[in-house]
């Protein structure tokens, strides 16, 4: 039996984003390119909302629109939704500032999209070794030099290790860059039905023009049932996609089973309409790694990178994800072309992944939002008083009664007061506000 | 830390979780659980068992005497217990390579 070493430039762990967005842009630059993934082909381990967004995607392949991207519909109408016991506020925009060309989200469905998104890595030199689980690392005087696989003589060797694992970050905790587990506190669970309508019924049931347009919503509310989380509602050509995600402590807590906290929304009376008649195409869960900032492992050490959910770079007030996990995984192949070309792969060299991070939006908005997920873990008020309050609100205001309008103010305002005194809704404001700008 | 208590179950819609995991594509591994109950007195043990309601496919399921047994074949590899099973009493690792859940759209 040969014993010969199977000998790369670089690793990749997993095929997501993340991954094979750092293998296109180290074999674009030269470099023996190896992604290892575990699933049967990219993509089929992975589950989101969701949206891709177009200024990342175009950034790693510039001539994108050639390549026939496999998206579902571009969000041209988006925002959020507020939803009480029995009713809905609904606050989106179209048009305007979001009449870009092209738009900047297309909803998309990942096993389709990261096969793609793989198979334009491999275009660019790399292979793609699927149904392959890395377990362990290889080691030489202390320095990660490989990883070992389940296939038999499945060691593979590198001189740097690229670490795009998911939100369930063994290896990244194996190598001590975080000395603990994910918290319940700071990871959420999202569940998610796919579900099957010819597109004029989606159209006209959401009042869009075409199969050219389409929605983005996060729901905020009664959806959670006061757990810390969001419901959500993305348009794919033949199918809406909706789900829930709460936190893990929140779940636990709270007794609930996922799937029927789903059901529970989708029989919501201004949602059930919307899907009525469609057919369950697919239903999935997955852990969404919120924590942000205040979570993150160490991002490199001597021969590795970590990038994606594994390094928890999740915005989660704006769904954003997708974007982080492409240009994390474009900085970390463009430093390990460097490394190669200063023939130095100790963390002082891979330490520029981190410095190029910091330069973009990746970590300027995780940091700007650190104390977010401790925010709404804290603040149960914006997932169930304050959404229904808005229902009322707006329901007495457009509702007439035949009372004196002075009447009606001091009755909407009751509706608040009634559930919180009026100063700590101000002190919420007030400190959500601070959350969000980061002060 | 979240003040968040207990939902009463009469709030909730009853689901067949069983119908809905039919539209879910696995490569189930014959050979090898990649899942398992370290201790199963652990489990008889542990009074609110929340990993029955947690588990996002049901695949935690009560058993007579108190037991909990795993439905390893419909679990989709998200973590949830090995994060959340209160005694750490879950031995949790990915399916060998190829095997466990497929998502057809994701």
């Amino acid at each position: 039996m040969s014993s010969k070493k199977i000998q790369f430039d670089v690793i990749v762990v997993g095929a997501g984003l993340a991954g094979s967005t750092a293998a296109a842009v180290a074999a674009r630059n030269g470099l023996n390119t190896a992604v290892i993934e575990r699933g049967q082909q990219p993509g089929g381990k992975n589950f989101f909302g969701g949206a891709v967004y177009t200024h990342a995607l175009q950034e790693i392949y510039p001539d994108l629109w050639d390549r026939n991207p496999p998206l579902e519909r571009p969000v041209t109408e988006t925002g959020f939704w507020f939803m009480s016991k029995d009713g809905m506020v609904k606050a989106t925009v179209q048009g305007g500032k979001l009449n870009n060309d092209p738009i900047d989200a297309y909803v998309a469905l990942r096993a389709r999209f990261d096969s793609w998104w793989a198979d334009q890595a491999k275009s660019e030199g790399a292979f793609i070794i699927p149904k392959t689980l890395v377990e362990e690392f290889i080691y030489q005087d202390g320095k990660v030099v490989g990883v070992k696989t389940d296939r038999p003589q499945g060691d593979v060797y590198a001189p740097v290790v690229i670490i795009c694992e998911g939100v369930n970050n063994l290896l990244t905790q194996k190598l001590g860059l975080i000395d603990h587990d994910i918290r319940p506190a700071a990871t959420a669970l999202g569940v998610k039905q796919l579900i099957s309508l010819p597109a004029e019924t989606i159209n006209a049931r959401l009042g869009l023009p075409s199969n050219e347009h389409g929605l983005a919503i996060s729901v905020m509310g009664d959806v959670s049932m006061g757990m810390a989380g969001l419901g959500f509602l993305y348009t794919a050509e033949k199918a809406i996609s909706l789900g829930v995600g709460v936190t893990l402590e929140a779940l636990r807590k709270s007794g609930v089973k996922p799937y029927e906290l789903l059901q529970r929304y989708l029989n919501h009376p201004a949602v059930a309409p919307l899907i009525e008649g469609g057919q369950l195409m697919e239903y999935g869960a997955h852990l969404i790694p919120e924590g942000g900032w205040k979570e993150m492992p160490r991002l490199y050490t001597d021969g590795v990178m970590v990038a994606g959910d594994a390094a928890t770079m999740v915005n989660a007030l704006h769904w954003e994800g997708t974007n982080m996990a492409i240009i994390a995984g474009q900085q970390a192949g463009l430093t390990a072309v460097e490394a190669h070309r200063q023939g130095d792969f100790s963390s002082k060299t891979l330490s520029a992944y981190q410095a190029g991070l910091k330069e973009r939006f990746v970590m300027k908005d995780l940091y700007q939002y650190r104390n977010l997920s401790r925010f709404l873990d804290s603040h149960p008020e914006f997932m169930d008083i304050y959404p229904t309050f808005l229902n009322d609100a707006l329901g007495m205001f457009f509702s007439g009664f035949g009372k004196p309008k002075k009447r009606l103010y001091k009755d909407i305002l009751r509706t608040l007061t009634s559930r919180r005194p009026l100063l700590k809704v101000v002190g919420d404001l007030v400190s959500f506000g601070r959350t969000i700008i980061g002060i | 830390m979240s003040k968040q208590t207990k939902i009463p179950q009469e709030e909730l819609p009853e689901v067949y979780i069983d119908d809905i995991l039919m539209s879910i594509k696995y490569f189930t591994d014959e050979q090898e659980f990649h899942l398992a109950i370290k201790d199963t007195d652990t489990c008889v043990r542990c009074v609110d068992k929340p990993c029955i309601n947690f588990c996002p496919v049901g695949a935690y399921r009560l058993q007579e005497g108190g037991t909990v047994q795993i439905a390893v074949q419909s679990c989709i590899e998200c973590g949830t217990c090995r994060v959340l099973c209160p005694p750490n009493n879950v031995s949790w690792k990915y399916p060998r390579g190829g095997f466990g859940v497929a998502y057809k759209f994701g």
